[in-house]
């Protein structure tokens, strides 16, 4: 193993027995003993990594495609059917909040029943403790009984937990939507805190925002195979296309009753002045549930411009974190030029997004500009 | 080895799970861990009033008999029945979390341990009580109390672990522990059956019987235990014990996806 590395995956793959749960009845027990042959599900095949000391790496991937199944078998929670996963440092996996709490026990002692489950002693724990109910934000319910908790209480006290046990590798599984805006904005500071230390991270997350931000490195698992390797903004924009494609394939004979479409201009602004210009660059974006969308501009009531499409992954990711689906179209961007010879005064600049199959208008904006 | 280091580091994780299996066990009820000393007692409450209609005896200490052989026989019980569904019933943290799993069977078996211990007032009350008095010889104690522990402990590593693929093995236990009551001199000596060759034999093969006479000999009749019986318990408990772990240690790879 490389001194360097924290974790180390070799040709690592995993299956999972299909359990089907059909009654047999005895007779057919008895008869067909040894005859059911088990069906596998593959769910990694054959993954190589290197993860090296003091990186923050997040995991990235649509569900079933086997990220949380790599974290466990990297916590040995799983074991690999075949390849090897080395880990060098002591490893600590959050892969559920409030592992071990026992409703009857008070917050206090949950913090020692949990902490504990990470392999702290108690004067590790004693040194912690009051960092813990700090940062929880429990105050005096700290010491009543668990049972008695909000749901919110029971998370925050779990996570605080969590994110100050000592470990030199950190296993995060989509745990960081806990509590209120107050209390993300901790955690996600405790994060930074943590990244800038010595200390290797491994995230898995849907939230690509964070992942960008936070992350020097993107590995995203596609079908049980590492499809993409490398800087985050990169992998995450390859990534959402992909999502989109996949869509597409799905959506591809659906028809909506319900057409949605968000259209924006971003640039010109509303109001802006020009001077002496002859030509007038538009640029803007629009999401939709349409598989194909041209975007129309005319400016002045003069002929209608369509809109030149190219990609931006900015508006795919917030779309699919505020919206929470992915769009129709991979090219969400657009941009034109438009010829202002002549024109003077103020103008008005009308965008149009029309269903290219049955040209209809899904959504329209228009705004003024000057011209001097 | 690896055993000893492992529960060496998370010994913090044994320590707090034995507390939360004596403690939490009865959390909640008005006695609490009173429970657990009254719940033999209840039962030799109600073997003293029954069986002596049943079956002539002319023990006069009959009580304290009675009393030295259900408080290590709920030793090995509550040990069993809890340990062998000790993985299933932690299903959530041991698909959550990564731990020594040999922590939770060994947690149960050393919980049950520390309330023999603490029992063993009640023995020594009724000993007192009842006129046999104390001697040396209860410096025995803690060593059958050992094997006895070494002796559970081998059968919950190997039970607990087979239950995970094989769900019936908790409802067969139950079955065989009770078979076994019967077969230990729980409410009668042995020597009642000194004739009948085949039960002599088969309790003689049951190494709880031995240790129930071990507890007896020192409590009672202030005497060394028979050491031919002794070492042949202490061989046996080794070898189960070493049976056991070595299938937990087989299956506790596959417990996450079984669970």
């Amino acid at each position: 193993m490389n001194k360097e590395n924290a974790i180390e995956i070799r040709n690592m793959s995993k299956q999972f027995k299909r359990v089907f749960d059909k009654p047999t009845t005895l007779k057919e027990r008895l008869i067909f003993w040894s005859r059911e042959k088990p069906e596998w599900h593959q769910v990694l095949k054959c993954i190589n990594l290197d993860i090296r000391k003091g990186d923050t790496v997040a995991l990235i991937g649509t569900n079933g495609s086997g990220k949380s199944t790599l974290l466990k078998l990297m916590t040995k929670i799983l074991y690999a059917n075949t390849g090897t996963i080395e880990v060098s440092g002591k490893l600590a996996s959050l892969l559920e909040l409030g592992a071990g709490f026992h409703p009857d026990f008070t917050g206090r002692e949950n913090i020692y029943f949990n902490a504990s489950i990470f392999g702290l002693t108690k004067a590790e724990i004693d040194n912690r403790v009051d960092e813990i109910i700090e940062f929880s934000e429990l105050g005096s319910f700290i010491d009543n009984p668990v049972r008695t908790y909000s749901s919110g209480m029971y998370m925050r006290l779990a996570f605080s937990v969590a994110i100050n046990v000592d470990a030199e590798i950190l296993l995060i599984d989509e745990i960081l939507s806990v509590g209120d805006q107050h209390f993300q904005d901790k955690c996600y500071a405790k994060l930074k805190e943590l990244r800038d230390s010595e200390k290797t991270i491994v995230i898995v997350s849907h939230s690509l925002d964070m992942v960008q931000k936070i992350c020097k490195r993107a590995i995203w698992i596609y079908k049980g195979e590492v499809k993409k390797d490398g800087n985050p903004k990169e992998v995450i924009e390859e990534y959402l296309e992909q999502v989109v494609l996949d869509h597409e394939n799905v959506n591809q004979n659906k028809e909506f009753t319900k057409q949605e479409c968000i259209l924006t201009i971003e640039s010109p602004l509303k109001g802006q002045k020009f001077h002496g210009v002859s030509s007038l660059e538009v640029i803007g974006w629009e999401v939709s549930n349409v598989m194909d969308t041209v975007v129309q501009v005319c400016l002045a009531n003069q002929s209608i411009v369509e809109a030149t499409r190219y990609k931006r992954a900015d508006v795919l990711m917030h779309y699919q974190e505020a919206c929470g689906g992915a769009s129709y179209n991979r090219q969400a961007g657009w941009k034109c030029e438009l010829n202002t010879t002549g024109l003077t005064g103020n103008q008005l600049i009308k965008v149009q997004v029309v269903d290219a199959r049955y040209d209809v208008v899904l959504s329209e904006d228009e705004i003024n500009i000057t011209i001097d | 080895m690896k055993l000893l280091t492992d529960l060496y580091n998370y010994r913090e994780l044994l320590k707090t799970n034995v507390k939360k299996e004596i403690r939490g066990k009865y959390k909640g009820s008005i006695l609490g861990v009173l429970w657990s000393f009254f719940n033999p007692l209840l039962s030799v409450a109600v073997y003293a009033i029954v069986f002596p209609y049943i079956m002539h005896n002319e023990n006069p200490n009959y009580l304290e008999f009675l009393v030295v052989g259900i408080i290590p026989w709920t030793f090995f019980t509550t040990t069993l029945s809890q340990g062998i569904t000790s993985i299933s019933a932690n299903a959530g943290i041991i698909k959550k979390v990564y731990f020594p799993r040999e922590v939770l069977p060994i947690s149960v078996a050393l919980s049950g341990f520390i309330n023999f211990f603490i029992s063993c007032i009640i023995i020594l009350a009724f000993c007192i009580y009842g006129g046999l008095g104390v001697s040396w010889h209860i410096l025995f104690v803690p060593i059958i109390a050992l094997v006895q522990l070494f002796l559970s402990l081998g059968l919950i590593l190997g039970l607990s672990a087979i239950n995970i693929y094989v769900k019936d093995t908790e409802y067969i236990i139950p079955f065989i522990i009770n078979l076994l009551f019967y077969g230990t001199p729980i409410l009668f000596p042995a020597s009642i059956f000194s004739e009948q060759k085949l039960i002599t034999t088969l309790m003689n093969i049951n190494p709880l019987t031995h240790i129930i006479n071990a507890y007896r000999d020192v409590f009672m009749e202030h005497q060394i235990p028979e050491l031919a019986n002794m070492m042949y318990v202490i061989i046996l408990s080794a070898v189960i014990f070493i049976i056991g772990l070595t299938i937990f240690r087989k299956l506790e790879k596959g417990f996450a996806e079984e669970v």
